[in-house]
């Protein structure tokens, strides 16, 4: 960012002073520096070369004929106020010094000064004014990031609104007829399924800003994963019939002790196991295997189903974005589910990991730190 | 019938809203063409030559609608066809000028989402002409 090299573009430093042996010293000094110097031997002048050029910075002298220098440092603040402004005073002006600190100068270099003097305050107002323009342009871009993410977020739940707005409207122009009763049911039909989605995007949406403020993963409990994952993989039991796919369920016989909310642990894993039936195939399967080792928990689930094209893999833990194609077509889904899933493991100090085939089958696996309980004789006694 | 009707394509990912504007288009006379997204759509444009296209600017995560319009432009034959282009990007303030630089006509034109049907029909037969087919609504009059 901030190179010795002088490759980057010249910049320039104004220097506006009335007594010549002052210019040209000055002159001398930032020349050297490697800036581009312009002297002005008034205010007035001044004033008019600082618009025309735009420097980054402006060595000023105080006690000038004609329009002070306490005036041109705040006339300058005033037209840029990211332009660094240095006046030179006497000891006489010192005063009027800190008078033209409190209108906008940077600093000061009294006279008599050597030209390292000189070189460390522009070194420090040049250093300062970078760093300003740096925050500030970072500081425009998170604006526009965040302005943008909010319109796309309002986009993506205004979609199911627009539609059903849209078939409410034709139908509202619909001549009366057989063609008309058809169409009337049908879209009463798609009308439902759509709200239902705007219900399910807010829904989904108001946990994501729950697990992203911290408040789904606050409490901090021992959880014992091994009976909440074969738990979730009985209840889930019936969907998965339903959709032609066994599931197994491998889980260490005395537990896997987690640290966390039980509530959003259980969303996590919900929401993987439910995508890994919802993107299977008929007589697909699930396989959920859980082990501790090393200090860390990691549970996989593994599906037999369509997998997750290699340009999709960051992806798909982005909100809102589900793989366009097959799987997106037979089923519904906000594509919010992973990016909680990613939130969760995250508050929780664990990762989720991902590897896929198309057509072959997907692994999600989720990493987590174990949780040693305080050791009981009994336990203490078998590590002896 | 004596003369074609005229040629709409669709260029929106959202089925639902396409088959509702489908089906309005179709009942004042107009054949519509659909295509799911941008690329599709030119490729369908190419095939089809419609008398105008209605664009959807922002499909799936990218806005894909632009460079579909500037495609469109490129393809000898469809440089004049005019693009209705609907926004369902909400905001206050248009997002969008219509100004040739970036590929846009004048007789281009900007709709909200959810579209208002009359003005769109409004629109669309200014620049077209009615849909000649016979108007559903009024199935006595065939031109
Ligand atoms: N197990 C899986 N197999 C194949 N694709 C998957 C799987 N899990 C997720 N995906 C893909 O990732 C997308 C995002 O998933 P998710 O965030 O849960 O949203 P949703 O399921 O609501 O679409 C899905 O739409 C799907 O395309
Ligand atoms: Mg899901």
């Amino acid at each position: 960012m901030i190179s010795e090299d002088g490759v980057r573009d010249q910049e320039t430093v104004v220097v506006i002073d009335d007594d010549y042996a002052m210019r040209l010293s000055c002159h001398q000094i930032l020349a050297k520096m490697g800036f581009r110097v312009e002297e002005f031997e008034d205010g007035a002048r001044g004033l008019e070369g600082v618009s025309r050029l735009k420097p980054s910075l402006v060595v000023v002298d105080l006690k000038m004929p004609g329009i002070g220098g306490l005036e041109v440092v705040a006339r300058i603040h005033k037209l840029d106020p990211e332009i660094i402004t240095v006046v030179i005073t006497g000891f006489a002006t010192i005063g009027t010094a800190v008078d033209a600190m409190k209108s906008g100068a940077y600093d000061f270099v009294p006279k008599p000064f050597s030209p390292d003097e000189l070189r460390v305050i522009v070194n420090r107002g040049l250093e300062r004014r970078r760093l300003r323009l740096d925050s500030k342009r970072h500081e425009q871009e998170r604006e526009l990031m965040r302005r943008r993410f909010v319109t796309f977020v309002s986009h993506q739940l205004r979609t199911p609104l627009v539609a059903v707005h849209q078939y409410l409207d034709v139908l509202k122009h619909l001549p009366e007829g057989p063609d008309a009763v058809e169409k009337r049911a049908e879209w009463m039909e798609r009308c439902l399924v759509r709200t239902d989605e705007m219900q399910q995007l807010i829904k989904d949406w108001l946990t994501l800003a729950e697990v992203e403020g911290g408040a789904l993963t606050r409490e901090r409990v021992a959880v014992d994963a091994a009976p909440l994952l074969s738990g979730l993989v009985d209840r889930l039991s019936t969907m998965a019939a339903e959709a032609g796919v066994t599931m197994t369920c491998q889980v260490p016989e005395d537990g896997l002790p987690l640290l966390g909310d039980a509530a959003a642990l259980s969303m996590l894993f919900e929401n993987l196991l439910v995508n890994a039936i919802k993107y299977n195939r008929a007589e697909g399967r699930v396989a959920v295997t859980a082990e501790g080792r090393d200090g860390e928990a990691v549970v996989s689930v593994a599906d037999t189903g369509i997998g997750i094209p290699e340009e999709y893999r960051d992806a798909v833990f982005d909100e809102f974005v589900r793989v366009k194609g097959e799987g997106a077509k037979k089923t519904t889904g906000t594509g919010l589910g992973l990016p909680i899933c990613k939130r969760i493991a995250g508050e929780l100090g664990g990762v989720i990991e991902l590897e896929s085939h198309v057509g072959v089958g997907t692994t999600f696996r989720v990493r987590l730190p174990l949780h040693r309980p305080v050791q009981t004789a009994a336990t203490a006694g078998g590590d002896a | 019938m004596s003369s074609e009707r005229k040629r709409i394509v669709l260029v929106d990912d959202d089925d639902d809203f396409a088959a509702a504007v489908t089906a309005f288009l179709e009942l004042h006379g107009f054949e519509v063409h659909r295509a799911a997204d941008g690329r599709s759509g030119v490729t369908l444009a190419k095939m089809v030559r419609p008398d105008l296209v209605l664009m959807d600017v922002i499909m799936g995560e990218r806005t894909e609608g632009f460079f579909a319009v500037q495609n469109l432009r490129r393809t000898p034959g469809l440089e004049q066809v005019p693009v209705f282009v609907i926004s369902s990007v909400y905001s206050a303030e248009p997002q969008f000028k219509v100004t040739p630089e970036r590929g846009w006509l004048a007789h281009d034109e900007f709709f909200q989402k959810p579209v208002d049907l009359p003005a769109l029909l409004k629109s669309i037969t200014a620049r077209l002409g009615g849909g000649e087919g016979a108007l559903a609504t009024n199935p006595g009059t065939i031109k």
